[in-house]
């Protein structure tokens, strides 16, 4: 596949942009993440994609879906070797601490993110994804990113360190297209914890029960996807009339749901490298609607 | 020493809903060190192990800026900087310090002397801005909107580099260390946070505290570099007037970043500085006001 552009936080316009805000604010994440920037590239797509999901994202359901979700990912690895890049490497205090930060924002927003490419993948295959929920019937969570959570902080896609830029080829041609996974870029701040983390990650990635257990994550995905509580109406009919590429965007969705589980295992792996490490980090609050606002709505 | 390892040396403290990142060195009394824009406590690398051997250094990233918390969500001004200084010396167990600033730390710093007198035991201004003298026209239009969308980290960076080793320094820098001055700001993250840094500078947060500072009842230095093409030594000359009993050191061969074109010279004044010994001073005529004016004040 070749290289899809993406759409960075800083160049996105007009409804792009707009979109790029609900996203952080209702996924309550400091940052919108490869896996939404290459979709933004089909701007028309990536506005009718927000309009399906967005009302599944913001409830406590879609949550408990992406929470679930990773904990299962959580309780395939914990049984695997401990990956031993936290101590192996000299971090100090204030590295430790941002490196920690960056782990924990992935850690809120991947699961999520495989979530959402799971469902815009079923729906482009023709399934029919959620269920006939009324909007206003649920519980919604309180919008806006937690205090605690860290800057979504990247190194450039092309370093200009050798051995940043050497590792990265690496993982892009291990985990597939579409371009360097966020999580990496943002652990490539620190260049020797990343190369001793990848170093440990890459090996096993081939293994049998690696590539299953994969599998299992990308099947829970869609299952739990067909279980949204609200219809997802995004159809390849609908992408063609909004006049977008269908087969491209088909082709990057694919893409994504094929590498995401395996990425989740190995974040999982990092996550559990950390001593006393939270395994949910940013709980959602509900969001306290006044009654007379969800009686409105219920109109 | 590196930036990398300079950082590896940071510790971290929470305040509340934001973090300081800061390195604690040595033992003795306090001494703290504050840096302007678009630095970080790395400026202060080849000076703060020496004066380690005999005083307890804490150097501190101010909110914002280095690796200190660069979430986009608080106040940076000079005021709000004294007051998380004042929450991060407290937590610290440091009552009373000398406080050196430089560029915009000095600011920061004289708000602290000012609004929190019991914490400032000296107070050292180092090419501080002051007045009227600031913000410098480059740090203002990072802060514009205009300039924010349009420059890619790289080219701020790039640009960035160019303006210190053509403005800042009276000898050519090092490229390693203008690349560890720069190193917090070379991301997307880093740019915004810079940008809106460059928002929060305001004339104002000096010209409230300047009728202030001919009260502060310390021993204050004003040390200038001779060359400073930023900042112009007038302004130091005229808080020398300003301040009663202010000590003035001129600094010859040395620009804006003092502490690297004359290290040895600012390291000894520096230790006559917090030895309480008087330098060789020689009180400057008193400035004109209208002379700052027609003399192209950088406004």
């Amino acid at each position: 596949m070749a290289r899809v552009k993406q759409v960075s936080e800083h160049r996105a316009e007009g409804d792009v942009e707009r979109v790029y805000h609900e996203l952080r604010q209702t996924l309550r994440v400091s940052g919108v993440d490869v896996s939404l920037r290459t979709w933004a590239a089909h701007p028309r797509f990536f506005v009718a994609m927000w309009e399906a999901m967005g009302p599944n994202v913001e409830t406590r359901a879609f949550e408990e879906l992406a929470a679930g979700l990773w904990q299962e990912v959580l309780d395939t690895t914990v049984r695997w070797e401990v990956l031993g890049a936290w101590s192996a490497v000299k971090l100090g205090p204030s590295q430790r601490f941002h490196a920690r930060g960056a782990l924990e924002l992935y850690e809120a927003m991947q699961p999520r993110v495989l979530l959402m490419v799971s469902a815009v993948r079923l729906a482009l295959e023709g399934h029919v994804v959620g269920r006939r929920g009324v909007p206003g019937e649920l519980e919604r969570l309180e919008r806006g990113i937690p205090s605690r959570m860290a800057a979504m902080e990247w190194v450039a896609q092309k370093p200009r360190d050798a051995l940043t830029r050497t590792l990265f080829t690496d993982i892009e041609k291990t985990v597939g297209p579409p371009g360097v996974p966020g999580e990496y870029r943002a652990l490539a701040c620190w260049p020797e914890y990343l190369e001793a983390a990848w170093r440990r990650l890459k090996p096993r990635m081939k293994d049998e029960d690696f590539q299953a257990a994969a599998e299992s994550v990308r099947e829970s995905a869609r299952r739990r996807a067909l279980a949204l509580p609200f219809e997802v109406p995004l159809s390849r009919e609908r992408v063609a009339a909004l006049g977008e590429d269908v087969n491209a965007i088909a082709r990057v969705t694919q893409a994504l749901e094929t590498r995401l589980p395996s990425l989740l295992l190995n974040l999982s792996r990092l996550v559990q490298d950390v001593p006393d490490m939270l395994r949910q980090p940013m709980p959602g609050a509900a969001r306290l609607v006044p009654d007379w606002v969800a009686a409105e709505e219920l109109r | 020493m590196n930036w990398r390892e300079w950082q590896r040396q940071q510790e971290v403290l929470e305040l509340g809903q934001r973090f300081v990142s800061y390195v604690d060195w040595g033992r003795g009394p306090p001494v703290v060190l504050l840096h302007g824009m678009p630095t970080w406590s790395y400026l202060w690398s080849g000076l703060a192990r020496g004066l380690a051997t005999s005083h307890r250094v804490l150097v501190p990233d101010l909110l914002g800026h280095g690796f200190s918390d660069r979430r986009d969500r608080f106040d940076r001004s000079l005021s709000r900087q004294a007051e998380a200084l004042e929450a991060w010396m407290d937590r610290l167990g440091v009552v009373d310090a000398a406080v050196v600033g430089h560029d915009v730390g000095g600011g920061v710093a004289q708000q602290l002397a000012v609004r929190f007198p019991r914490r400032v035991g000296r107070l050292c201004l180092m090419d501080s801005v002051s007045y009227d003298a600031w913000p410098l026209p480059l740090m203002a239009q990072f802060g514009t909107p205009w300039m924010a969308r349009r420059l890619s980290p790289e080219w701020m960076v790039g640009l960035l580099s160019w303006a210190l080793k053509s403005r800042g320094f009276a000898k050519k820098p090092s490229a390693e260390l203008v690349e560890g001055l720069l190193a917090p700001y070379a991301t997307e993250v880093g740019m915004v946070s810079l940008s809106r840094d460059a928002v929060a500078l305001n004339t104002n947060q000096t010209q409230v505290v300047s009728p202030k500072l001919g009260h502060l009842a310390v021993p204050v230095w004003v040390m200038w570099g001779a060359k400073d093409r930023v900042l112009p030594a007038k302004y130091g000359e005229r808080l020398v007037w300003d301040i009663p009993g202010a000590r003035w050191v001129s600094v010859p061969e040395a620009g804006h970043f003092l502490m690297w074109d004359a290290p040895h010279v600012v390291a000894m004044e520096l230790f006559r500085f917090l030895e309480g010994e008087a330098p060789v001073t020689h009180a400057p005529e008193r400035p004109v006001a209208e002379v700052l004016w027609s003399e192209g004040a950088p406004v």
